[in-house]
């Protein structure tokens, strides 16, 4: 396998007005590999969407560089873009489109096609279960079915690399399942996924392997079976979930956060 | 599959992109455009053409005598470029940076911020120079401005509408809120509608008024209109002071919302 994104020792500082200089991201290195699901894991604020905006080229790195298919994201941001689809943490829909059409403009991005664009839009709005919704404005979506969409539309281009920024945040159990089917279909067909998320059990099930990210710098990086028996061991956790009521449970993702940071993966202090 | 481009067309491609987006909007909602663009500029035209036209007649201004008509409808062709501009470029671009979110959208594709900026631009002063030809052509139809003059002074719509959509670019990237932009609307563009030649001439304001507004570039843009459109005579002051405003303001607003998108 090689490697679709490498991100280099990359470093980002913010100048704040009245603030001392605040550096969120300090030296991340990684590769996601072509098929594979990598995890960016980490509670709100440590860094994992500053680091994904600058993989994206939307914001420069301080130091280090990020490389897609090769690429140097800021030196070719348009060779690098062609191969990248991202779905941004935030609500990026274009309202001022309906679901199909929105899809259409973003592939003319990519300078796809019409016909091209219009056939991919419909494979991948029915696949997400958005098909008869076509035609409807975007304000007329639920907040899971608009996040499906941002994902279709992350899509359209058939990237190679595909940056997912908490993609499920807000999603229903029904929801989420029908995208991680999706994402695990898209990783047989060779996509890069880079997967930033602070759902333990999303980034257990469905990456290959999975950075910690705390306080702007990779903890660990590892597969989620390898980071759980190096921090954790293999022994079954009887844990006391109620006063009096105790629970079995495998070891996980979250104690292995617990561990290394002494957060939880929901941002609170042990 | 990517389609094979000329250099040239490679390099405006990505802007004639963002070009489109907002036209394919424009032509959806092509009846709430057409109000918004043409009905306004209609209404002053024939408040102040022909209404208080009637009543005054004839005016003087740089030693030319052109009746208030005249006069007027010049005044409503760069005051149809100071709003659309700057009001589509002020509000619209605050609703797509601020709460669409579509400039980071575009700008995640092949697309670079800095043609996304320029897309948004150009299509802002797209709408104010559709404007200012709907009263360029109305003013030739009824004869009092020269046809040829009419035709030139298009290109010259198209920049003046690209320095106020500039300039709402700028007070959009540096409005925290959306209510803020009522500020430089209130005292930036209102002012320089109300004191910039539009409806009376310069002559008329004390001395120091005359000074202050011979430096704002509306009263330069209708200087230039009214010698291309009315035969007033060319001041080469004017021109100066355009392509000053011009230039400084296309690249303060674009660095300005860069900066704001940006971290």
């Amino acid at each position: 396998m090689r490697a679709s994104l490498e991100v280099k020792n990359l470093t980002k500082g913010y100048t704040r007005k009245g603030h001392s200089p605040f550096l969120a991201v300090k030296g991340v290195s990684f590769s996601v590999n072509s098929g594979e699901i990598f995890g960016l894991l980490g509670p709100n604020g440590a860094g994992k969407s500053t680091t994904i905006n600058c993989l994206t080229g939307f914001y420069p790195p301080s130091s280090g560089e990020v490389l897609i298919e090769g690429f140097n994201v800021q030196k070719e941001p348009k060779k690098a873009k062609q191969h990248l689809g991202v779905c941004s943490q935030e609500d990026t829909l274009d309202t001022d489109f309906d679901v199909l059409d929105q899809m259409i403009r973003y592939g003319t991005f990519y300078r796809m096609d019409r016909f091209e664009i219009v056939k991919r839009a419909r494979e991948l709005l029915s696949t997400l279960g958005l098909m008869d919704k076509s035609n409807e404005l975007i304000e007329n979506l639920s907040g899971g079915m608009r996040r499906k969409l941002q994902v279709a539309r992350a899509l359209i281009s058939n990237p190679k690399v595909l940056v997912l920024d908490e993609p499920t945040t807000g999603l229903d159990p029904e929801a989420r399942r029908v995208l991680w089917h999706f994402l695990t279909e898209n990783r047989k067909l060779g996509m890069a996924t880079l997967l930033s998320t602070h759902y333990m059990e999303e980034a257990e099930r469905l990456c290959d392997r999975i950075a910690i990210l705390f306080e702007g710098k990779i903890l660990d990086l590892d597969t989620p079976q390898a980071l759980i028996a190096k921090h954790i061991g293999t022994e079954i956790i009887d844990e006391e979930i109620r006063p009096g009521v105790f629970w079995k449970r495998n070891p996980n993702l979250e104690d292995v956060f617990l561990k290394l940071t002494g957060k939880s993966l929901s941002g609170g202090d042990l | 599959m990517m389609s094979r481009l000329s250099p040239l067309q490679e390099k405006f491609w990505p802007i004639r992109c963002v070009w489109l987006r907002y036209f394919d909007v424009y032509r959806k909602n092509w009846f709430y455009g057409a109000v918004t663009t043409f009905v306004e500029p209609l209404l002053y035209l024939i408040s102040f053409g022909y209404g208080l036209g009637k009543m005054i007649g004839n005016v003087e201004s740089h030693g030319v005598e052109v009746t208030y008509r005249q006069f007027v409808f010049a005044g409503v062709v760069a005051q149809s470029i100071l709003f659309q501009g700057f009001f589509e470029a002020a509000y619209g671009s605050f609703v797509r940076m601020y709460y669409q979110k579509i400039f980071k959208a575009m700008a995640s594709t092949p697309i670079t911020l800095s043609e996304v900026l320029w897309g948004e631009l150009l299509w802002d002063a797209t709408k104010g120079t559709l404007s200012a030809a709907t009263v360029l052509g109305l003013g030739t139809l009824t004869g009092d401005f020269s046809a040829l003059g009419s035709l030139i002074a298009l290109p010259l719509c198209f920049l003046g509408a690209l320095l106020f959509s500039s300039l709402g670019l700028w007070m959009a990237a540096l409005s925290e809120t959306i209510e803020q932009l009522s500020y430089p609307q209130y005292l930036v563009v209102f002012p320089m509608f109300l004191f910039c030649g539009v409806y009376f001439p310069l002559e008329s304001l004390p001395e120091t008024l005359q000074t202050l507004a011979s430096f704002l570039p509306l009263t330069a843009l209708l200087s230039l209109i009214r010698s291309l459109t009315l035969d007033f005579p060319f001041q080469p002051q004017a021109m100066g002071v355009f392509i000053f405003w011009l230039v400084l303001l296309l690249f303060i607003s674009r660095d300005t919302m860069s900066r704001r998108l940006v971290k």
